[in-house]
């Protein structure tokens, strides 16, 4: 720690000569319950593109807030062109010329582009709208990002990427001096991206600031000159993209060298267990076919919007499918809802653990013996057992190793590696769970529960369950897949052993429709 | 060919302009029953005239309800502020303390504003649902109804003077309805106040991010509700010459009905001025049409139900057509 | 068997908080028969139990409302099917069906409007039931109208049974024991079942309900159904005291109801609350109706004691949540 104090002390004492636009000293805001940034420290030069970075938590996200005045911070300092400045909400970040597009856009779906664009800042004269004089500039906006809409289409029609674009024009309207993107490229293909990295180019080229968070390495490479990283709501360093490898800035980040991250066991692979011939569903996926074998970890990877989780929506009876046929152990099983395909012995774990996978004021015991209290329960009535219920409860958190003092902490107030593992517990409370259908298991987990994660997939695997793992992460594919399907644009695009996939090739996969030589492959097996 | 079915797409695929075709095919059917069966034209001044006049507490209490509702708010307690208000204005005049028209209608406004800015006080800062809130106020204002009045009528007598502004031909009501529908329009969709109500409703959280006092928006759409309610009450009283504690009960879900007819969303951000009218319109053609196609007065409720779940259930399953061709034409 | 980390999760419950909101709920029921005892001389368990048949009936519905709120949905349209079961076993009364017959085409009528409600609802999951009820309401009370008439009323011809239904067995009228025996059965399945507990878990989170192998649109169409029959039931005691229907019978039952649930601290954002305190705050505003009518306060007057009290109730729990939230940052602020 203290090294890297004596670093941002060092670059501190360059930086004041410089010609900063923007610089953030000592912030720290406070939650109910947890402090969210904690001295954190920021500088942002005339004319540069700025990352930050930090893992899912790191406080990235409210430090944006609060120079965007959405958060007033509880300590420290915030100087604008060298002035300070206390900015009481976001309307006065707005009129000192910083606009911000955050990861989710924050869109009003009834209402007009033009109006999205507009919003609080609209061309008013005697005290009546000019919507003439708006859909022009909202036009003349659109063009300058080459975009595909029209100033009167209906915000929540949009695709994502094109909202996006849509709250870069605000950002622009506002004449804004800073813009903040927050993770603006997590949901857009590569080419989508590469339109958002020209149209940053552009804005740099303008004169106009950028701070850039992402997740994505390549993001930060291909636009940034210099990247800040936070972690665990403090501020850790601040470099230069050009001068800093990119182990030191993992490093940085995480706080420590992963090794063994994929402790991926050798398990015989059994005879097949699960598999999906022919599913379709209009508009999300078409002629889907894949299959898992007992102890197999098998891993589906894709682009966001490549229909994987929607495809395993409608395996589990979530969603209604076209046509398609689930078999279970050679059996043709038939999903109507998601209590059928449990009985079937498919159990998905959701994506969004706080949404679909855990009811989160509720104690952590009645989370996991939820989907499995009807068989506990007593009696014609189907009375409560709760002392058994609990034991349950407190055998399979356990097992797990949930990091809790109680069965009956609310899930909210566990971290997102922890409640992944109730999710977890909950699946595996289930006796004739036979596989497992783990979707994106890691998404917003810390690096320290995800390695512990993926031991519990391992050991899983060596019971003999089939597991099904929908991630975009390359490295945990890569590192505990045994075989991995491909899917792009709601098609199957490969099948491929794990010794002979890379990085390059899964993400060629993803990118366009495979030629279907391997995934035949496969199938003639 | 082409032309054409582009126009018709047009209309169907706007509300307001199918509801205007609707009203239209409506009018001119009623319109030749009456005028070939021999009983003169349905369309005629006094029909007319009666139609706005029979409805006009519904069509100006519409109004406050579609900003309401376009916060994704609800009130029920309209009524309540209206009889309040009403009972008010009328015992003012059994004791002859006022007998100013103008004044006791500013009387019944302010009486309203009250009403309305409590519940949005309580709604924006207590973070409680609205239909939980307005129940209360509900009861509240409708009890405090019936502790004014004494279990007392003011009767036609006692407001003889008032009843003029809102008598069968004075032009009064059509004043009040026209100014409001117009000062209506104009606000919600041409000024920044306008839009910030539609923001509000459409997405509260973005609103707020981008610095629109989402708290003062929701307050002042209750007061604007409250306003309209207290002056039906006056106007309730000066139109029907008399002034009761239970007046217009259970006419909330009316007003609801004419907006939702009208295309506003209950999820908030979407309605117009225009929708709102021509649904109440439409709620009121049908009251006076019904008796005469052969329909007695008591099957009115029933087909206004019908005609209620009927647009509720064929706006659902038209959205559903569009998203599902939508999805076929995503390219896959 | 601890996990890797030998690490051991306790079972042992926490204590019970300190207050509990029923426990303010019986504090006031007692405040109000203290109350009664004190402003009205006539006031003692006889006549309390006289004037309660003609307040208990809407009590049926709140049980089965409490459910509906649990799961986070609403049902305005019991009024209106109250009205429409009424009037239907009129007119089985008036055309001298047996009293049996009678019974059942009044509960009969009341289930099959929740049927169609929950129907609709399942259905077009995408409408929120506020409108959906919204629409059938107005639509039951038409029928009702138009089956009624012009007169817009209807009486009983035959009182016999109804009167017996209506009265007591030694002081304790019968609807109150059977107010009784509902509450039983209905706080016993929301409590101790694993039914109860789906029902919290669709309010909570119907998202969750459903991956967790809930048939969430199964449980939805039973609370719909299941509150049309109590609705018929309702309507059943309603004509035990009124011998007869007319255009404005179940007027506002659908708030009073509501107003009774909310009062005994059910959330209307659904997953919170239960029926023990819905049940004391029923039977608080039966008693303080009756005390009125004892003091011959105009019925109307309690109106404002409801809105006042449901107010007040809803407010509590939002004050409360706004203290914690400011003593935890000036807590962490010092830390």
């Amino acid at each position: 720690m203290s090294e890297e104090a004596v670093k941002s002390a060092s670059e501190e004492a360059t930086a004041s000569k410089e010609d900063l636009i923007l610089e953030l000293k000592g912030i720290t805001k406070i939650f109910p319950g947890v402090k969210a940034l904690n001295n954190v420290h920021f500088q942002l030069r005339r004319g540069e593109c700025h990352a930050l970075m930090g893992e899912n938590g790191a406080g990235k996200s409210t430090f944006i807030k609060v120079i965007t005045g959405v958060h007033a911070a509880e300590e420290g300092h915030m100087y604008l062109n060298g002035k300070e400045v206390h900015f009481k909400g976001p309307k006065d970040a707005l009129e000192a010329g910083i606009a911000a597009v955050y990861q989710h856009p924050t869109i009003y779906p009834t209402l007009s582009v033009t109006e999205n664009i507009f919003m609080g800042h609209e061309f008013v004269k005697n005290g009546l709208i000019q919507w003439n004089v708006m859909n022009r500039e909202a036009q003349k906006l659109l063009d300058r990002l080459d975009a595909d809409f029209k100033t009167s289409d209906e915000m929540g029609t949009l695709s994502v990427a094109q909202q996006q674009m849509v709250e870069i024009a605000k950002a622009l309207s506002t004449n804004a001096k800073i813009i903040i993107l927050d993770e603006p490229t997590a949901a857009l293909t590569a080419n989508e991206s590469e339109k958002l990295y020209k149209i940053v180019d552009q804005l740099i080229a303008s004169g106009v600031s950028v701070i850039f968070i992402s997740h994505r390495m390549e993001d930060m490479y291909r636009l940034a000159t210099r990247v800040t990283v936070l972690r665990d709501s403090q501020y850790i360093g601040t470099y230069d993209v050009d001068k800093i490898t990119n182990a030191d800035l993992i490093k940085a980040m995480v706080g420590r060298e992963i090794k063994d991250m994929y402790p991926k066991p050798q398990v015989e692979i059994g005879e097949e267990v699960f598999r999906v011939e022919h599913m379709s569903r209009t508009g999300y996926f078409e002629d889907v076919s894949l299959n898992v074998h007992k102890g197999e970890i098998v891993g589906l990877t894709g682009l966001v919007g490549a229909g994987r989780t929607e495809t395993m929506e409608s395996v589990c009876g979530i969603t209604k499918p076209r046509e398609g046929r689930v078999f279970v152990d050679g059996k043709e099983v038939h999903i109507k809802n998601p209590s059928d395909s449990m009985a079937a012995g498919i159990v998905l774990l959701p994506e969004d653990r706080t949404k679909e996978g855990l009811i989160m004021d509720w104690g952590l015991g009645d989370n996991v013996t939820l989907p499995i209290q009807d068989e506990i329960a007593k009696g014609p009535f189907k009375v409560k057992d709760v002392q058994k219920e609990r034991e349950i409860a407190k055998q399979y958190l356990e097992e797990v190793d949930t990091k809790a003092l109680t069965i009956f902490d609310p899930g909210s107030s566990l971290s997102g590696g922890n409640q992944q593992k109730v999710v977890v517990a909950k699946a595996l409370c289930q006796k004739n769970m036979k596989v497992l259908i783990m979707d994106e298991p890691t998404k917003g987990v810390d690096v320290g529960a995800k390695a512990e994660i993926y031991g519990i997939m391992g050991d899983l695997a060596k019971k003999g369950y089939g597991i099904l793992m929908i991630s975009s992460e390359m490295p945990e594919i890569l590192g505990m897949s045994d075989r991995i399907y491909t899917m792009c644009k709601g098609r199957i695009t490969g099948c491929l052993d794990v010794h002979e996939a890379s990085q390059e090739k899964l993400l060629e996969l993803s990118m366009e429709h495979g030629t279907g030589e391997t995934g035949a492959k496969e199938a003639a097996e | 060919m082409e032309e054409k079915k582009s126009l018709w797409k047009r209309i169907t695929g706007s509300r307001e302009a199918s509801l205007v075709l609707i009203l239209v095919v409506m009018l001119i059917l009623v319109e030749c029953i009456q005028y070939f069966g021999g009983n003169g034209h349905f369309l005629s001044p006094t029909n007319i005239g009666q139609i706005f006049r029979n409805n006009a507490l519904t069509m100006l209490m519409a109004l406050g309800m579609l900003c309401v509702l376009l916060t994704a708010g609800i009130d029920i307690s309209i009524t309540s502020t209206l009889a309040f208000a009403g009972m008010i204005v009328g015992m003012l005049q059994k004791n002859d303390v006022c007998h100013n028209t103008f004044l006791l209608f500013l009387i019944a406004a302010l009486i309203g504003l009250a009403c309305g800015f409590l519940n949005g006080l309580i709604i924006a800062k207590g973070h409680i649902a609205p239909i939980i809130v307005t129940m209360g106020f509900m009861y509240i204002w409708r009890g405090l109804a019936y502790v004014v009045s004494g279990n007392q009528w003011a009767s036609g007598a006692d407001v003889a003077q008032f009843a003029e502004f809102g008598k069968d031909g004075s032009a009064g009501p059509y004043i009040i309805l026209i100014a409001a529908y117009v000062i209506f329009f104009i606000v919600l969709k041409w000024t920044t106040y306008g839009r910030r109500i539609y923001a509000v409703g459409s997405n509260m959280e973005a609103a707020s991010v981008s610095g629109i006092n989402v708290d003062k928006i929701l307050v002042s759409v209750y007061m604007i509700m409250g306003l309209l309610a207290g002056l039906s009450g006056a106007l309730s009283v000066s139109i029907y010459a008399s002034a009761q504690p239970n007046m217009q009960y259970g006419k909330e879900m009316d007003v609801i009905a004419a907006c939702v007819i009208g295309g506003v969303s209950m999820n908030g951000g979407r309605g117009s001025v225009v929708g709102t009218f021509l649904g109440a319109l439409f709620y009121a053609v049908l009251a006076k049409a019904l008796p005469l196609v052969g329909l007695d007065s008591i099957w009115q409720n029933l087909i206004k139900g019908i005609v209620v779940l009927a647009v509720v259930l064929i706006n659902t399953l038209t959205q559903r057509a569009m998203d599902r061709a939508a999805l076929e034409r995503r390219e896959m | 068997m601890a996990g890797k980390s030998g690490r051991t999760i306790s079972i042992e419950p926490k204590k019970g908080k300190f207050f509990r909101w029923e426990t303010g709920l019986i504090f006031i029921f007692i405040a109000v028969m203290i109350f009664g005892t004190i402003v009205s001389p006539s006031f003692n368990i006889k006549s309390v139990f006289m004037n309660m048949p003609k307040y208990l009936a809407e009590m049926f519905m709140m049980y089965a409302m409490g459910y509906i709120l649990i799961i986070a949905e609403i049902d305005i349209s019991v009024g209106a099917i109250v009205c429409l079961a009424a009037t239907m076993a009129c007119f089985a009364n008036n055309a001298g069906l047996p009293f049996g017959l009678q019974v059942i085409i009044c509960i009969g009528i009341g289930t099959l409007c929740g049927i169609l409600n929950g129907a609709i609802l399942t259905h077009f999951t995408e409408l929120p039931s506020m409108i959906v009820t919204l629409g059938t309401q107005i639509i039951f009370r038409g029928i009702a109208e138009v089956s009624m008439g012009s007169g817009g009323s209807i009486s009983l011809t035959d009182t016999k049974a109804y009167a017996a239904l209506g009265g007591s067995i030694g002081i304790v009228p019968i609807a109150f024991i059977l107010i009784i025996v509902t509450a039983l059965i209905f706080i016993f399945v929301l409590s101790k079942t694993t039914a109860g507990r789906k029902l919290y878990a669709i309010g909570s989170n119907h998202t969750t309900a459903l991956y967790s192998g809930i048939k969430v649109q199964k449980v939805r169409m039973i609370c719909f159904v299941l509150i049309g029959t109590m609705a018929g039931v309702c309507a059943l005691f309603l004509l035990a005291t009124s011998f007869g229907a007319n255009t404005t019978t179940g007027q506002g039952f659908e708030m009073d109801v509501i107003s009774m649930c909310v009062f005994g601290g059910i959330a209307t954002t659904g997953g919170k609350g239960n029926l023990v305190g819905a049940t004391i705050a029923g039977f608080t505003i039966v008693l303080l109706k009756i005390v009125l009518s004892l003091l011959n306060v105009s019925g109307q007057t309690i109106l404002v004691v409801i809105g006042i009290l449901l107010i007040v109730s809803v407010l509590i729990p939002s004050i409360n949540q706004a203290l914690t939230n400011k003593k935890k940052k000036a807590a962490l602020a010092k830390a």
